[in-house]
């Protein structure tokens, strides 16, 4: 790890690196020991004693009572629950902004007509492979569920398959397994890889998602933007993000991105060196309002309807006051 | 129904056929009637000469009292005098198709289709004329139409229209399209005793381009079977389809297209099983392309393009002509590199189906990692448009 510090060490702290928690490891949950919510004619509560956390449904008759062993996500949480040999996703999710429980986000319709139903949405063997696949390293191998060989979260050899391998020759003084270096893929082979967890907008648009749920999909949403161009580096993920890191929320951050395109060839050090740094040096159009904090009027932020998480909207565009979400 | 009961006598020799075609001829007869239910609002024809008026008006008369033949007789007087009266062509349409005079229903409802181009019931009931007279891609194409206009919109049309469909989809060997299709059926147990259901679903299954009523009568029973087996899958037995499906394979080992239609009913669940039985397809029947096809189109999905390069060759070298051949070897070549090679495979697949969505995301992909962006946003907003109605098949997808 000498040779990559900075990365290891920052990266298990990202939320892609806390993805999924094994209980005690996430402090959420101990710091809200009781949630509960009542929903329709069920009530929820999630009680933690401890590194112990429960799910509890009632009906008011009955109890289900099921031990928390995955937390899925670092900010809004949800659960995979297992009963009786089968899986679910939680009916309800902890959320901060409220800061408390509520439908899971896209679970709002469901209508269960028993206490068992109420539990959540049971999710096939396809399904747990996916959100273990993306919430988890080395969850899924050769396309079956390997529990046994599972660590929480995004690790090095999520995204840089045979890093195992590499470390372990690296340390006799062979380097040449080392992982292909993803900077060297296109922006659309990115877009496609990282879509494989934040959904590729191929993933999005062959099962007809719609909506401002959507937004969710940030592959999807770039891709969808006039000004994506899947050859050019400037507009791929890792020109504006570095996975290793947390997630930089102050909007002046990105001008030098959004000027490395639009901008005279006579632009400012960062805009020109992540120009020169991509050898694209094609100039879109000088956005004739404003010269800094670009993304926040070109890329809006979006509540979801349940109006508890808000998320970037990736579709670059010249946003017009009142105009519906674009579709 | 006397009619309906002539009609389907002379069309075959057994009980069962008898049976199956009264069956048919019910559903046809009761999709007639309430179609004419829903159009006996139209209002009455269009006031012009007294002559066309007083024609019209028996003829409404005889159909309304049932007199078949003299109310088409009057139709086609009517409709000499003025042939611009849509109604006129729609009942004297209606009134043909109910007495099997398919090819003259097929001319009148082309009248009123071509009066008022977006009546769904009529291209519904033109597709079901073009059935019976072996029109198979129009009638495809028009029950589509109809379908996607809002035809089936009563529970009883839905069923009959989708049926055809599906059959349609098998004739004209689109093979995994008519399975989504049945797919339908497969939410109602009221279907599994339905024989002809699960013989037209085995059609579908084992790949064979052919009407139930045109199977060898030796091989309905094995079709049944296999039917059977994929009905009880889609319906979500997967259990005791899989035990189904062991004892064919047992049973007859070799028969062509039954490990396949296995995987390819295991694909949307459990990818690597599906491989698992292609693979066995192909040990059985070697020169399978529709299985060579899954092999590559599976990895695609997994974004493993080298493991699906050596399939697609293979697939095209068996049939150069097959589009999902085209399409997978396109896809393999564009993401492991060769995005030149790829897109040539690609704009080739997409003259021979340009309604495929498949190949419109492939391309879509490939002109964006070559920089072609104008081209790469055509394609993209084409599958946004191909997409923007909901999609209520949880079939997985195929090339």
């Amino acid at each position: 790890m000498s040779c990559h510090r900075s990365q290891s060490q920052s990266q298990p702290r990202t939320p892609m690196g806390r993805a999924l928690e094994l209980p005690g490891a996430n402090p959420t949950l101990g710091e809200n020991p009781k949630l509960t919510v009542r929903k329709g004619a069920y009530t929820y509560t999630v009680e933690t004693h401890g590194e112990e956390s429960t799910y509890n449904v009632s009906d008011g008759a009955r109890t289900i009572s099921i031990p928390i062993h995955w937390n899925f996500g670092f900010g809004a949480q949800t659960w995979v629950l297992e009963r009786s040999g089968r899986r679910y996703e939680s009916a309800v999710s902890y959320y901060p902004s409220i800061p408390g429980l509520d439908f899971t986000t896209g679970d709002e319709d469901l209508k269960p007509r028993s206490l068992e139903e109420a539990i959540g949405r049971e999710i096939e063997l396809r399904e747990t492979k996916v959100c273990f696949g993306c919430h988890a390293t080395s969850a899924v191998t050769n396309g079956k569920m390997t529990f046994e060989s599972l660590r929480p979260g995004v690790t090095c050899e999520h995204c840089h398959a045979g890093t195992t391998t590499h470390l372990a020759d690296s340390l006799n003084g062979d380097f040449d397994s080392a992982p292909p270096d993803l900077r060297k893929r296109t922006s659309e082979e990115i877009s496609n890889f990282c879509g494989q967890c934040h959904r590729s907008w191929e993933t999005v648009v062959r099962n007809h998602w719609r909506g401002e749920l959507t937004v969710r999909f940030q592959p999807y949403r770039l891709a969808n933007s006039k000004c994506f161009d899947g050859a050019d580096s400037r507009i791929s993920c890792i020109a504006c993000h570095d996975p290793h890191q947390d997630i930089v929320r102050q909007d002046s951050s990105y001008d030098g991105n959004c000027r490395a395109c639009h901008s005279s060839s006579t632009a400012g050090p960062q805009a020109s060196s992540i120009a020169a740094s991509t050898g694209s040096l094609i100039h879109a159009r000088i956005c004739p309002t404003a010269k800094s904090e670009c993304v926040s009027c070109h890329m809006p932020k979006v509540k979801l309807p349940n109006g508890h998480l808000t998320f970037t909207d990736h579709q670059i565009r010249i946003v017009k006051p009142g105009e519906p979400f674009p579709n | 129904m006397a009619v309906a009961s002539a009609a389907h006598t002379e069309m075959g020799t057994t009980h069962r056929w008898h049976v199956r075609r009264r069956r048919q001829s019910d559903v046809r007869l009761t999709f007639t009637i309430l179609i004419f239910t829903l159009l006996s609002q139209l209002g009455n024809a269009q006031a012009n000469p007294a002559s066309f008026s007083d024609v019209a008006s028996k003829a409404m008369a005889a159909r309304e009292a049932n007199d078949v033949p003299s109310a088409i007789e009057l139709y086609q007087q009517a409709l000499k005098l003025d042939s611009q009266w849509p109604d006129g062509w729609w009942f004297l349409g209606s009134l043909q198709y109910g007495t099997g005079a398919y090819a003259a229903a097929d001319n009148a409802l082309s009248h009123y289709l071509d009066l008022t181009p977006n009546a769904a019931p009529a291209l519904a009931m033109r597709g079901l004329c073009e059935f019976e007279t072996a029109e198979y891609q129009s009638s495809l194409n028009d029950i589509q139409r109809a379908l996607a206009l809002g035809a089936a919109n009563q529970p009883r049309n839905e069923k009959i229209l989708r049926y055809h469909e599906a059959l349609l989809l098998t004739r004209t060997g689109r093979f995994e399209d008519a399975l989504r299709s049945y797919a339908f059926f497969a939410r109602d147990d009221a279907n599994d005793s339905n024989s002809e259901l699960l013989l037209a679903v085995g059609l579908a299954g084992l790949r064979t381009p052919l009407l139930p009523k045109e199977l060898k009568a030796d091989q309905t029973e094995l079709y049944i079977g296999v039917g059977k087996a994929a009905f009880d899958f889609m319906k979500g037995d997967k259990e005791i389809a899989r035990e189904q499906f062991q004892r064919l394979f047992q049973r007859v080992p070799a028969v062509l297209n039954a490990h396949y239609l296995y995987g390819y009913l295991l694909y949307a669940s459990d990818p690597e099983e599906a491989m698992v039985e292609f693979r066995n397809e192909l040990a059985a029947n070697p020169s399978n392309t529709a299985a060579e096809v899954m092999l590559a189109w599976i990895p695609l999905l997994q974004n493993d393009g080298s493991e699906a390069l050596p399939y697609a060759r293979k697939a095209v070298a068996e049939d150069p002509a097959l589009p999902s051949a085209q399409l997978v070897l396109g896809r393999a070549l564009s993401e492991t590199g060769d995005t030149k090679g790829g897109l040539e495979h690609l704009e080739k697949t997409v003259q021979l189906q340009p309604d495929n969505l498949e190949v419109h995301l492939a391309l879509a992909k490939a002109y964006s990692k070559s920089g072609r962006k104008e081209d790469a946003r055509r394609e993209r907003l084409l599958c946004l448009e191909m997409t923007k109605t909901k999609n209520d098949t949880a079939s997985a997808t195929h090339p």
